[in-house]
């Protein structure tokens, strides 16, 4: 006792410091009052008022907004391994295997570009030829970022007095979840209110070899070895953007796309991202479907596919083979059935519109609910906003449409609203106008990059005021491109208006500010000089 | 800075410095030699029970600045005999980083006889390190 106070008497800031003998807010009294409002305390029935299923974009945001607000948290995360035996730290999807190391290895790629770029602009770079990447060096630096977030989400989740718990988590009843620990000991919680953000993992067809042999976007980020000559299966954005950098950084790749790339996107925009990557050296085998991989005696993979047009069946060997072909929620193992939630999809998702499930007392957010953007700001602006409907009082209810996203292939494609085939088919293509254009970025011009594939338009109402339904383009910084014109979708921006805007010289942004072509009139979308 | 040691240090470190109260613990850790803290009991025992100061730092393998700090750490404290340094993984320790709220890597924190003298964070220059240490191993006058 004495200690403590002697070092309190020998602190030097101690008549300034605000930690000193000032209590700590009570956080309670902001909660609203309403049955839901009670503190677990008070009502002694539950040991929580939210246990979070699912340490991810989702599950924290909610968490840490639950607790601003007062309420008693605890979080549940588990990584299953993958078939490969990969696996990770708090901090879900995005922060493990998604977001944030494809960024990093997109940024690794587009450096890659930029130094053979640089000699173009006067740089004088030795050995050009020589330039190549380490693979073990870029892996160890994204894991170490990755580690990094992983202790500074642990680190915050103690701070707000979060209870973590390492575990696997399922339903015993309504209340009840229990949570299976690594070493298989279990430990049961009781809690007000829950919420199921367990998010999803990789799909592997059911071919041979898919298992024992492939490995998908949970593995890629931290391969032990160089991935070589890769297939990829699956031209959805997660397939594309591994394709992408892989082949970027010099490991020649292979697309096997099903149906058509970016299925879902505006397929415009998708076939000039697909040519962009053909371009660079990208192989893409269209209308395939894998039928085996086997493992050859070289350690290297042979894997067959089937073009279903032409029935024609090709094989080759490389030396990984990633599987995209989708992500499936992780529902099944939570036992619902125990809890009495009942509204999943055909595909195993949570169909909830407004986060609630067909119990009360049971929401769910982010990649495992059904119909909505699987993206990590969609997921932790809806927790945060559960979260005050919950325990703050809040009315306020997620708004799912106009979200801005970009697919991170080499050159990037950032898009918001709808897609040209959506507005078509939702109000008739005489009542829509697209602007469209291709551009020539000002710094492609020295290193000759191409520039066939820099394009952009804007979809719109026909009738005035031309409100835009929606943005989309194709370039360098994509996504910082189209973030602000997100806010002005949601402003509710027409053509006039985006006409109207003076743009920003010399930037690729501004040409949206210089659409004046549409499509309708049949002119010609390519640009005769810049600065006209 | 300091106010946030003392309110870091108000009840976890009070359990440690009764332990220090309650029982004397020699140190019985070779001269010179690095201290690499495995857990609370190695914290109380080497670090506030230390006859010496003791200079702690906080370091994670995953951190690139610790990775330059530690090791220039260990090569500027190593041959000194009136000063120890002490290891703190945080992946390891996480009772340690909570209870003096550790929110970034590397941090540095100077203890003497069993209170918290100093504290930084990050990768300092030379310059900083260099009169830490020299103020902890006794070279300044009073100790206030």
């Amino acid at each position: 006792m004495s200690i403590a106070m002697n070092f309190m008497e020998l602190c030097p800031h101690k008549s300034t410091c605000s930690r000193f003998g000032k209590p700590r807010p009570n956080l309670r009294l902001h909660s609203v009052a309403g049955e839901m409002m009670k503190p677990a305390g008070e009502d002694g029935a539950y040991d929580y008022d939210l246990a979070v299923i699912g340490g991810g974009s989702g599950g924290l945001a909610c968490a840490k907004e639950a607790v601003n607000q007062g309420a008693r948290v605890a979080v549940l995360d588990y990584v299953t391994p993958s078939p490969q035996g990969t696996k990770w730290g708090l901090g879900g999807t995005c922060v493990n295997v998604g977001c944030i190391p494809k960024k990093l290895m997109h940024q690794a790629a587009l450096l890659g570009e930029s130094i053979h770029e640089a000699v173009a602009y006067g740089w004088q770079v030795p050995a050009l030829d020589q330039i190549k990447i380490n693979w073990a060096a870029l892996t160890e630096s994204v894991q170490n970022h990755i580690k990094s977030v992983n202790w500074v989400t642990r680190v915050d989740l103690r701070d707000k007095k979060i209870d973590y718990i390492n575990g696997l988590g399922e339903f015993k009843d309504p209340h009840t979840i229990i949570a299976t620990m690594k070493n298989g000991s279990k430990k049961e919680l009781t809690a007000k209110n829950i919420l199921i953000a367990v998010g999803g993992r990789p799909h592997y067809p059911d071919i041979p070899g898919a298992i024992e042999y492939c490995i998908s976007s949970d593995d890629i980020f931290s391969l032990g070895h160089p991935p070589g000559k890769t297939l990829v299966v699956g031209a959805g954005y997660i397939g594309l953007e591994c394709a992408g950098f892989l082949n970027s950084l010099g490991f020649p790749a292979t697309v096997l796309i099903r149906s058509v790339p970016l299925r879902g996107f505006d397929q415009q925009m998708a076939q000039m991202v697909t040519n962009e990557m053909e371009s660079k050296g990208v192989k893409l085998q269209h209308k395939c479907v894998p039928l085996s991989v086997e493992k050859l005696e070289t350690g290297q993979l042979k894997a067959k596919w089937l073009n279903t047009e032409t029935q024609e069946q090709s094989e080759d060997v490389f030396d990984t083979v990633l599987i995209a072909t989708g992500r499936y929620a992780l529902t099944k193992q939570l036992n619902l059935d125990a809890a009495g939630v009942n509204c999943l999809s055909e595909s195993g998702k949570v169909i909830a519109e407004t986060e609630q499930t067909n119990v009360p007392h049971i929401y769910a957010v982010g990649d495992v609910l059904e119909g909505r953007p699987e993206l990590t700001p969609v997921a932790i602006h809806a927790g945060r906003l559960l979260a005050r409907r919950l325990f703050g009082g809040s009315t306020q209810l997620m708004d799912y449409d106009n979200v801005a996203t970009t697919v991170f292939t080499p050159l990037e494609y950032g898009c918001v609203g709808l897609s040209e085939e959506t507005a078509v088919q939702r109000h008739g293509a005489d009542n829509i106008e697209v602007y469209h254009a291709y551009y020539k970025p000002t710094e492609f011009f020295i290193p000759q990059r191409n520039i066939r594939n820099c394009y952009l338009k804007a979809v719109a109402r026909r009738e005035q005021p031309q409100r835009v339904l929606g943005l989309h383009f194709v370039g360098p910084v994509a996504g910082e491109v189209i973030q602000g014109f997100a806010a002005a979708i949601k402003c509710g921006i027409t053509m006039e208006q985006l006409m109207n805007t003076v743009g920003i010289h010399p930037t690729v942004a501004e040409e949206f500010t210089r659409l004046n072509i549409t499509k309708r009139s049949g002119k010609d979308p390519n640009p005769a000089s810049c600065c006209s | 800075m300091c106010s946030a040691m003392c309110q870091g240090l108000k009840s976890p470190v009070r359990r440690l410095a009764n332990l220090r109260r309650a029982k004397h613990i020699s140190t019985s850790i070779v001269h010179n030699e690095t201290i690499l803290v495995k857990n609370n009991d190695d914290f109380v025992n080497k670090v506030m029970n230390n006859d010496k100061p003791v200079i702690v730092n906080f370091h994670a393998e995953w951190c690139e600045p610790c990775k330059i700090l530690t090791p220039k750490l260990k090569e500027l404290i190593e041959p000194l005999n009136n000063l120890d340094l002490a290891i703190v993984d945080v992946e390891e320790n996480a009772d340690l980083v909570h209870t003096f709220e550790v929110k970034a890597v590397p941090a540095v924190i100077a203890v003497k006889n069993g209170l918290i003298v100093d504290k930084f964070i990050g990768l300092v220059d030379a310059d900083m390190i260099n009169s830490l240490i020299d103020r902890m191993s006794g070279k300044k006058k009073d100790e206030a």
